[in-house]
């Protein structure tokens, strides 16, 4: 759904799009199917010297650019370890065997890949706001994909729709940017309830190894808690990214109105007046703290957003000073 | 408590119909929301303290059930009764003479008086009528037995002070006959009791007085004229200055003449005598002179709180000349007597030389001796022996030495004239025109002398030739033909005298003039036409301001005045002058040549309206009992008259209810009780509850209002709760 009732504001998408499409040529290099408004080269290029930070060492699969809890083959000196049959004499430090006449193995950081998977909220609820919650997760995600893959790691699209979580795509290489970014333009709110429990569930089980978890959610799920808590169980490093619509934080409400819930229809009745507002407010912040305190509690990180916050702000200013990127 | 309508009640029907369209009300629109989550914890929040939560949202409703109840009850028109004080038939008399203009209660008399009479009212029982009658010079009924309280007070409200002697007495029999029409009726009078004629007849009714004044404090212009003064030249001036108070006073009297400040004297006044003062020497061409009771001092306390009777004018007389044709043969006795007449030019022209070349309409006077036209000058005619019949009367005969009849001693033209010794030789013998009156009458019925208005102008016919009889030879003569001359020419066009406030002027129409415009004290002008075509009489009654009209009078345009000042002098003294003068015993008397007309007759006339009386400026409030004991007791109990004959009066003129009679006399006769509307608490209740009730509505719109207002005046921390962007409400 487009806007809420009473707030005279138009589709979500159309008029960024328009405007952007308007304002600024789009790039030659662009495939057709990428949404040519939500990336430039000059963004492109900042982007690239980012990269989604993690609190420790992981293990990966292929060699990346990344620090791996292994050791192995790289400039970075680790540590020693004494030589044992087999082990290959190229590593083998001859500059203490000729001081001390033992045999040490140097050892060296390994630096491997990481899969940074993308939990993309595709609930009914995300297509609310202006701009849209789905479109703001569509373009943050794309540029986190985008920073992901420039520093060598594994991307991995998952939407969360309905009961399942669907795997979009998985990816590597700063190469397969603009499929990234087309496997995130095909993705669409659902229709109907979300269950964002079992969906979330649905997508952790198809998780391999440790990586990093992104959740773009607008947590509006009676169960929200429950999800953090459990995708921060899997040993994954999870973010959290809650994405509000400006309507969200502050309704534009007035007089005796039946809410209704886009997703499952239910309403409440309720008489909106300031007082009413003003308990809302007090109610959201007192929401958002707790997810706060939870992910501290989880070891996660918790990132509140509105979704009119410029994207560019988004990856340069606000992730950097979470400490998602850097 | 009662109500006027009660079936407004039924208004309150609308109270369920109220309800049940709060209850309808609860039809929410849909809003659509990315999800009820929030909102539902939200409302759980607020069903938790429910009981003032609910209060708060159906505030709204009270409010408006409060406006039905209160909208109703204002419809069904609530009142209290309490006992009525007054009959339920009431006439109020409220006094306007000059005296209510009085400035010892403040704002003055009459504005005290009509609160009195409105805040009376009150009194009224419910559905009472009241007339309304204001005693000024006399009575008049403003408003006749209504029962509409506002246009009551309305009328009582437009009364103004009649700057006239008032007559009470005129206006109680008026209230008293107005009264008779109704069982209960009641009289109630606003007066100050200074009343120059006490009301002496006694009423039917109750009369109830409302005084108002205190003091007594006046001096007053009592009378004013100018005069000749001794060497005849130049005028003075006479006043005579009252001081009705009980205590000397000091008052500087000031004279003006024209408007200029002639002489102004320090007159001291002694309780309750009258002073004269005479100021000669008034300048000559001073047309208008006003006195002025002034201060002494500029700075002194006014020991006068009646300013009406402080000023007054008086019109000096004009001394124009007039002139008189004398259409004769030759008469030496008539010509000496016309002579002597003052300021008065004589000229003379032989019957047969009489014609429109004489310019007839430029005299004053036309005396025809033997031959009378046919065709009348506009003129004021004089006609001596006429021997033929004419409009002026019928010649039947002649009459052989005849003898004169019974004189009315109060004759004006016979003043200071004995005609007991007159002997008449031979007389034309006329029948007394229906227009004239006789003013000798003669045998049998012919009068000698007759005068009266024919057409307008005055004429007079003189049945014998003066040189037929001794009269020329005795005193009576010269003072005859003065008296004669006098009376046809008139004074003036206007009174010189003072006139009476409300009384009626009578104003000469000159000849030509289409109408007369008069200028009221005020600048108000009123137009006067004649009110038959020809006529020149015209009576002005709109004489109620005190001060000096001014009476123009207008002519055709087309047509100049008929006698321009400077023509006279070249033109009309070629009838008399070519027309040998037929008899010149004078020799200089009819001078062939006019002088100018030393009066233009375009020059406005002025007559002077002062009040001039003594008892009205008398304004020491009188007794108000006297006034209540012409009435009877309260109730139809007799008063206590003092006269036996009173008693018995009253009691056979309230005895027609006779079915009353006997409960008359006690003191609560049957009638209804007085009623207070009690809308006007009501309305500013309702007016109350509409403003709760809009600032209920628009809390939001208030408290946000206040927010602001905190903000902008950086007062206190204005915390709208909720971080509404980004970068608010982070943990870190």
């Amino acid at each position: 759904m487009d806007g809420l009732p009473g707030s005279p504001l138009p589709p979500a998408e159309a008029p960024i799009s328009e405007a952007d499409a308007r304002g600024r040529a789009r790039p030659a290099f662009l495939p057709s199917d990428v949404d040519a408004t939500v990336f430039d080269e000059g963004f492109l290029r900042q982007l690239e010297r980012l990269q989604v930070l993690m609190r420790a060492p992981v293990r990966g699969g292929l060699k990346g650019g990344r620090r791996s809890v292994k050791r192995g083959q790289s400039v970075e000196f680790a540590d020693f370890r004494d030589y044992t049959l087999g082990d290959d004499l190229r590593q083998l430090d001859w500059n203490v065997l000729a001081r001390l006449e033992k045999l040490f193995i140097k050892l060296y950081v390994e630096e491997e890949d990481v899969t940074i998977h993308f939990f993309l909220d595709a609930s009914a609820s995300m297509a609310s706001g202006h701009p849209s919650k789905l479109l703001f997760a569509k373009r943050a995600a794309g540029a986190l994909g985008y920073i992901g893959l420039a520093s060598e790691d594994r991307v991995a699209i998952t939407s969360l729709g309905g009961r399942a979580g669907r795997r979009q795509l998985a990816l590597r290489g700063s190469g397969r940017v603009f499929r990234l970014l087309s496997a995130l333009s095909g993705i669409a709110a659902a229709d109907g309830p979300t269950d964002l429990m079992a969906a979330a569930r649905h997508a952790g089980a198809q998780l391999t190894g440790r990586g990093v978890i992104v959740l773009l959610s607008d947590l509006l799920d009676p169960n929200a808690d429950r999800v953090i808590r459990e995708l921060a169980a899997t040993g994954s490093e999870l973010i959290v990214l809650h994405l509000l619509s400006p309507q969200d934080l502050d309704p534009v409400l007035e007089g005796d109105l039946r809410l209704v819930d886009v997703e499952t229809g239910e309403g409440v009745d309720v008489t909106v007046d300031l007082a009413t507002l003003d308990g809302y407010r007090a109610r959201l912040e007192a929401w958002r703290q707790g997810f706060a305190d939870l992910a501290a509690r989880r070891r996660a990180t918790y990132v509140p957003l509105s979704t009119d916050v410029p994207l560019t702000e988004l990856m340069f200013a606000e992730l950097r000073r979470r400490q998602v990127v850097g | 408590m009662s109500f006027v309508s009660p079936l407004a009640l039924l208004g309150l029907l609308f109270v369920p119909a109220v309800v049940a369209m709060y209850l309808l009300k609860l039809r929410r629109n849909d809003a659509v929301v990315p999800s009820t989550l929030l909102w539902q914890r939200l409302v759980a929040d607020v069903e938790a303290n429910a009981p003032w939560q609910r209060l708060r949202r159906s505030l709204l409703l009270l409010l408006q059930l409060l406006l039905v109840l209160l909208l109703a009850a204002l419809a069904a028109r609530p009142f209290l009764e309490r006992p009525a004080g007054l009959a339920g038939d009431l006439v109020l008399v409220i006094d306007t003479s000059a005296s209510m203009a009085a400035t010892d209660v403040a704002p003055d008399r009459l504005t005290a008086a009509k609160q009195l009479a409105v805040d009376a009212l009150r009194d009224l029982p419910a559905g009472g009528k009241v007339s309304v009658v204001a005693a000024g010079r006399t009575a008049r009924v403003v408003v006749n037995a209504t029962s509409d309280l506002g246009r009551v007070r309305a009328a009582v409200e437009n009364l103004a002070v009649s700057p006239a002697s008032g007559d009470l007495g005129d206006a109680l029999n008026l209230a008293d006959a107005l009264a008779a029409r109704s069982r209960d009726a009641e009289i109630l009078v606003a007066t100050d009791g200074a009343l120059a004629t006490p009301p002496t007849s006694r009423l039917d009714h109750p009369v109830t007085v409302l005084q108002v004044g205190r003091d007594r404090k006046n001096q007053a212009i009592v009378a004013l004229a100018v005069r000749p003064g001794s060497s005849g030249v130049t005028r003075s001036v006479f006043v005579s200055v009252a001081n009705l108070d009980i205590e000397p006073a000091k008052r500087r009297l000031q004279v003006y003449g024209d408007g200029v400040l002639l002489e102004a004297r320090d007159l001291t006044l002694d309780p309750q005598t009258r002073s004269e003062a005479i100021i000669d020497d008034v300048p000559v061409g001073v047309r208008v002179i006003e006195v002025r009771l002034d201060r002494e001092e500029p700075r002194a306390a006014t020991a006068d709180v009646l300013a009406l009777d402080d000023r007054a004018w008086a019109i000096v007389p004009p001394d124009r000349l007039r002139r008189i044709l004398l259409v004769s043969d030759g008469d030496p006795y008539l010509e000496t007597a016309l002579t002597f007449l003052p300021n008065t030019e004589l000229y003379g022209v032989a019957p047969q030389d009489y014609g429109v070349a004489t310019r007839p309409e430029l005299f004053d006077l036309i005396i025809f001796e033997g031959t009378v036209p046919e065709e009348l000058p506009p003129t004021a005619v004089l006609a001596i022996a006429p021997t033929t019949t004419s409009s002026l009367g019928e010649v039947v005969g002649t009459l052989k030495d005849p003898g004169i009849g019974s004189l009315d001693p109060d004759e004006p033209i016979l003043r200071y004239v004995d005609l007991s010794t007159t002997h008449i030789g031979s007389a034309v013998k006329l029948a007394l025109p229906a227009w004239a009156r006789a003013v000798v009458p003669g045998p049998g019925g012919a009068p000698l002398l007759y005068i009266g208005e024919r057409d307008g102008r005055k004429a007079a016919v003189l049945a014998f030739e003066p040189r037929q009889s001794d009269l020329p030879l005795q005193v009576a003569f010269p003072i005859l033909v003065s008296n004669l001359a006098g009376e046809l020419m008139g004074g003036s066009a206007a009174p010189i005298g003072a006139v009476a406030p409300g009384d009626p002027v009578p104003l000469l129409l000159p000849a030509g003039a289409l109408r007369l415009q008069v200028t009221r004290p005020d600048g108000t002008i009123t137009e006067l036409a004649p009110g038959t075509a020809g006529g020149a009489g015209i009576s002005f009654s709109q004489t109620d301001q005190l001060g000096v009209y001014t009476v123009v009078p207008v002519y055709p345009e087309a047509t100049t005045p008929p006698a321009p000042a400077g023509t006279p002098s070249a033109d009309p003294s070629g009838s008399p002058g070519t027309s040998p003068s037929p008899a010149a015993p004078g020799g200089d008397s009819p001078t062939p040549v006019p002088t100018p007309a030393p009066a233009d007759p375009e020059a406005p006339n002025r007559f002077a309206v002062d009040l001039f009386d003594p008892s009205e400026s008398n304004i020491a409030p009188g007794s108000a009992a006297a006034i209540e004991a012409l009435g009877i007791g309260p109730g139809g109990a007799a008063s206590p008259a003092p006269s036996g004959s009173g008693a018995p009066a009253s009691a056979a003129s309230t005895g027609s209810p006779s079915a009353s009679s006997g409960d008359a006399g006690s003191t609560t006769p049957d009638r209804p009780a007085a009623r207070d509307e009690l809308w006007i608490p009501i309305v500013l209740l309702v007016l109350a509850v509409l403003l709760a009730e809009w600032m209920v509505y628009q809390r939001d719109a208030v408290t946000r209002l206040w927010r602001g207002l905190r903000t902008r005046l950086g007062q206190g921390e204005v915390a709208p709760a909720g971080g509404r962007g980004p970068g608010r409400g982070r943990g870190v």
